[in-house]
């Protein structure tokens, strides 16, 4: 007990010490992995970050001296900041115009002084009008929305810039409406609102269990001490995080939940067994009944922990940190959770004294043996129905578990009248997208992509891939070709085409750099013309969007190659996907090895081989209908829903444990296949019963959360439990029934 | 012993105060503008561009300047690479300074002469770290000239003199200047961002001596901020040839050299 006390404060001192939140999600990249290896080079290449957009909105049009002004001085204000170079921002106020004469060319900015003469004004916006590499970009076509974009590179965001840009926004609000959208902005919110839901949220769902729990064991002692087994390997968990010096990854919130699910059930078989142990002799000494059940229930208690552990620890073979670090920890909290069990309960139950046992308990008692030989009797006429369900409800799910999508975006993760993916639509529905997806080609030739063949299949592939209706537009160097070519045309719209030669494309790149922004074609292509990078603006973020894109893109993969060129991709949309692919990918890696080790533990520890592949049944069940369900309701796979396969067998298999085990003792007890199932149903399937209401019942709460990830997580994880719980004591019982399961034993 | 020492040290401090009390800042810059520099130049530049993951470009250009006192012109032929081979560029600046530059490039491969006119200074040169001010367009009437304090290299004495625009908006919040007291040549100039923190460095790396003319062959233009650098090399250079007027024309740019 005291040991107890002291690792537990030893620990807690480390996580008031050591513990630091970690909310750079480029933290959870595997920067390892060629995908990202490649995009990480590619954006040093072309300079490629993510923007944040600010939108400036005035219903009156933004050719006004107040307007104009704001966009100078917002434009000003993000280039002051040390986390943003000057020349990363982008507004009406720092493009340059160039300008297409009779005589020549006219490069100048669109205005450094705001115009006060309504001509200036009117020329202003002409000029606006006919370039088309600002007009629809910077300006929006009906002349009422202008951007301000920020590129900031995946090092530099953090909480407080974040605050500091909202800040900076919302200094400029009214009469003009501003809106702050883009990638780091939405990943910032992500960070921001999940974490601190979940803490909102935890207290209240301690509170449900607590009260449940309260109601269930009708003690408050034993409700206390099952607590207090969750808190301390919880806070166990939490400081061996902080002492090998790991931060809190935002997966890692959901530990607690874990745990506290997790946990509960080694309390709730203990003291239904005290109960139950007490109701069946009840002159037995404190001493005696506190050694008896701990004799009984250690071996159940270790094999779910281990099983579960098992299940958890599986997740080590992802590829990304921060849910192996979510596995092991969980793992560590299991475990801590058993030991805490099997001491602290003890010595609590030594200290405090046993519960007393209710006059109505040998009436309560009959009840419930009544209600297990009714639910016996009831299953086993009813289970030629009971299999017919499992197999259709098996046959159901595994259809929908083929209409199973994965979802890498991040704003599908907000509500849809949420601020934030209002503003994502606001800006997608005046400009190009939110969201960008680069292509970048690679030539083995230098001077490459200064070929006019080569450059008109680049501008071909762009045209075809722009009538993708998500894509809002493209840009690259075919732009600046066809561009320059056009103003040294006296703008003569019919030369907005690729120039003919690759010696004038040579020299229009040339003439950009002398009279242009250099940096600007750096950005597109290299010194050499071997490399290129087109951006497409995409209107949404979601997978099915990206891919959709990426298949325009394809179809012109093998044209590429018969030039020598090869086609990869980059920036933070395409790494987001792979991500999303790698988090699936590891998670059927994981499922499918937790299942063999489950499989193989349980054989081992009921020295049977049969009992390990019984026992697997109903996680088996949860896990594809919990995939079939999300298939069916169109809720994609995204790193939240992704990790509860792992979880659901890791809680799940405990049901399947207890059922086993108590069935085995019962039927060595009395030899009789039935009789043992009927104890079993009215033993071990009440204290089930018992836990998956507990734990259903505080999960349901997370669907009153503000963060619909957090929603899913709450329904999944209920609705995992009950088909744990239901799987459990039915189809594993019928099939326990029919298999004559450990009957050899008692031979 | 010790009386020597205070002798010099009380006309170290005196020539000091002579100096600062002697010239402004604005006579100083004066001085490295009207430096004597011939009347006309020609040479082969050879412009390298370093990028900040060390990619290299060269650029190998002919150049002929000729100042006709009111006007300073100047005529580019790019010899490599070869897809720009031939391309010409020629400016004309005027010391009048509210006259913008005037400047035109011939594209080989358009075969056209256009004029580009850009209002900006600022612009960078050809893609370089160096903008047209930055090689010898502004004016020092442009900007406040203040000597911030005198230095010594090599025996020799060097004013440091710090400029700030007189427009609020221009590129660079000050440059600093040091130069050469005895011949007025500037060898280094930091110049500092809107938010007073360094952007480049320009140093002279290597001069020749034409009859007493300085020509400085060898500059290089580090922007520390985006950690690259523009080196820009003369050789065979020659002065006072006397240079056709008729070399500065739209006809010869098209011609070629």
């Amino acid at each position: 007990m005291a040991i107890v006390m002291v690792i537990t404060v030893f620990f807690f001192m480390q996580m008031k010490d050591g513990s630091r939140m970690e909310t750079d999600l480029d933290e959870y990249m595997p920067h390892n992995h060629p995908a990202f290896v490649y995009s990480d080079l590619a954006e040093e290449w072309f300079d490629i970050k993510d923007g944040i957009i600010i939108a400036i909105e005035n219903p009156d049009g933004i050719y006004n001296p107040a307007t104009l002004t704001k966009i100078k001085q917002i434009t000003k204000d993000l280039q002051k900041l040390d986390e943003i170079e000057k020349s990363d921002v982008t507004s009406l106020y720092t493009a340059d115009n160039i300008l297409g004469t009779e005589e020549g060319m006219d490069v100048k900015p669109f205005y450094k002084r705001v115009p006060e003469s309504a001509e200036g004004m009117d020329e202003l916006r002409e000029n606006v009008r006919t370039n088309d590499m600002v007009f629809g970009r910077l300006v929006s076509e009906d002349e009422t929305v202008t951007v301000v974009i920020a590129r900031i590179g995946d090092d530099v965001f953090s909480q407080e810039f974040y605050e500091q840009i909202l800040e900076l926004a919302n200094s400029y609000e009214g009469p003009e409406n501003i809106y702050v959208a883009g990638r780091p902005i939405v990943e910032g919110t992500m960070a921001q609102l999940g974490p601190a839901d979940m803490k909102k949220m935890v207290p209240i769902v301690i509170a449900v269990i607590l009260l449940v729990l309260l109601i269930l064991l009708r003690s408050f002692r034993n409700t206390l001490l099952t607590m207090v087994v969750v808190f301390f390997s919880t806070i166990w968990a939490f400081g061996l995080m902080a002492l090998t010096g790991i931060p809190i990854y935002s997966v890692s919130t959901m530990i607690p939940v874990m745990l506290i699910s997790i946990g509960v059930a080694d309390g709730i078989h203990v003291f239904s067994h005290l109960s139950f142990h007490i109701s069946e002799n009840p002159t037995a000494s404190k001493l005696d009944v506190v050694r008896e059940v701990l004799r009984e229930m250690w071996l159940p208690v270790v094999m779910t922990s281990v099983t579960t552990a098992a299940g958890f620890i599986s997740l080590l073979t992802s590829q990304v940190y921060p849910i192996k670090y979510f596995g092991l920890f969980t793992a560590f909290g299991v475990l801590s959770a058993m030991t805490l069990s099997l001491f602290l309960i003890p010595a609590g139950l030594m200290i405090l004294g046993l519960p007393k046992v209710r006059q109505a308990k040998p009436g309560s008692d009959n009840q419930a043996g009544k209600i297990a030989t009714w639910s016996t009797a009831t299953l086993l006429r009813g289970k030629f129905l009971v299999l017919a369900m499992t197999v259709a409800i098996i046959a159901i799910s595994v259809y929908g578990t083929s209409k199973v999508w994965i979802n890498s975006s991040f704003l599908d993760k907000f509500e849809k009248d949420s601020d934030i993916v209002l503003t994502d639509q606001f800006i997608n529905d005046h400009f190009g997208g939110t969201s960008t997806l680069n292509l970048i080609l690679e030539s083995e030739q230098a001077g490459a992509f200064k070929s006019p063949e080569i450059m008109e299949l680049v501008s071909e592939l762009q045209a075809d891939v722009e009538s993708i209706e998500i894509v809002g537009s493209s840009f690259g160097l075919v732009d600046y070709l066809k561009r320059m070519n056009k103003v040294m045309h006296a703008d003569a719209e019919e030369f907005n085409t690729i120039p003919e030669s690759s010696d004038l494309i040579a020299q229009y790149m040339l003439l950009y750099e002398m009279s242009g922004d250099p940096e600007n074609l750096w950005q597109v292509t290299d010194f050499e013309a071997r490399k290129l990078n087109v951006t497409f603006q995409i209107k949404s973020d979601n997978s099915k969007a990206t891919n959709e894109v990426i298949a325009g893109v394809e179809s012109f993969r093998d044209q590429f190659e018969e030039h020598g060129i090869q086609m990869n991709y980059a920036g933070s949309g395409y790494t987001a996907l792979v991500f999303t692919d790698l988090i699936l990918e590891g998670q059927i890696t994981s499922l499918l090895l937790s299942l063999v080790i489950v499989i193989l533990l349980l054989s081992l520890m009921f020295k049977n081989f049969k009992a390990g592949l019984i026992g697997a049944v109903p996680i088996t069940i949860t896990a594809i209908i919990s995939f079939g369900v999300m298939g069916l309701s169109g809720i994609p796979l995204s790193s939240t829903t992704a990790l509860l396969s792992s979880i659901s067998i890791g809680i799940g298999i405990d049901y399947a444990v207890h059922f086993l085990d108590r069935y085995r003792i019962n039927l060595r007890a009395n030899g009789d296949t039935r009789l043992s199932l009927v104890q079993t149903m009215g033993h071990s399937g009440r204290a089930i019963t018992f836990n998956a209401i507990v734990v259903i019942a505080g999960f349901l709460v997370l669907l009153f959360s503000v963060f619909p990830p957090n929603r899913e997580l709450g329904g999944f994880v209920s609705m995992n439990m009950f088909t744990s719980f239901a799987g459990t004591l039915t189809i594993m019982a019928l099939i326990v029934n029919k298999t004559k399961l450990f009957s050899k034993d008692t031979k | 012993m010790k009386r020597i020492v205070m002798a010099v040290m009380l006309i170290a401090l005196f020539s000091g105060q002579l100096m600062a009390t002697d010239i402004t800042g604005l006579q100083v810059i004066q001085n490295v503008d009207n430096r004597p520099t011939g009347d006309d130049m020609q040479g082969d530049l050879k412009m390298t561009l370093v990028n900040s993951r060390g990619e290299t470009r060269v650029r190998d250009i002919k150049q002929f300047t000729r100042d006709f006192g009111d006007v300073e012109k100047k005529i580019m032929f790019f010899m490599s690479p070869a897809d720009v081979r031939n391309t010409s560029f020629m400016s004309w600046s005027y010391d009048d300074e509210s006259k913008s530059d005037d400047q035109w490039i011939y594209l080989p491969a358009l075969k056209r002469v256009k004029r580009i006119s850009s209002d900006s200074n600022s612009d960078y040169f050809m893609g370089s770290d160096f903008t047209y001010d930055d090689l010898g367009d502004r004016h020092p009437s442009e900007d406040r000239h203040e000597i911030l304090r005198t230095e010594e290299v090599d025996g020799r004495t060097v004013y440091v003199v710090e400029s700030v625009p007189k427009d609020e908006d221009y590129m660079y919040s000050r440059t600093v200047t040091w130069v050469f007291a005895d011949t007025w040549v500037g060898y280094k100039k930091e110049y500092y961002d809107e938010d007073d923190d360094l952007l480049k460095i320009l140093t002279v790396e290597e001069q020749e001596d034409h009859d007493g003319i300085i020509v400085l062959t060898r500059t290089k233009m580090t922007h520390v901020q985006k950690n690259q650098h523009t080196v820009m090399s003369f050789s065979n250079v020659t002065l006072n040839q006397g240079i056709d007027e008729g070399k500065f024309t739209e006809r010869i740019m098209r011609r070629g050299l």
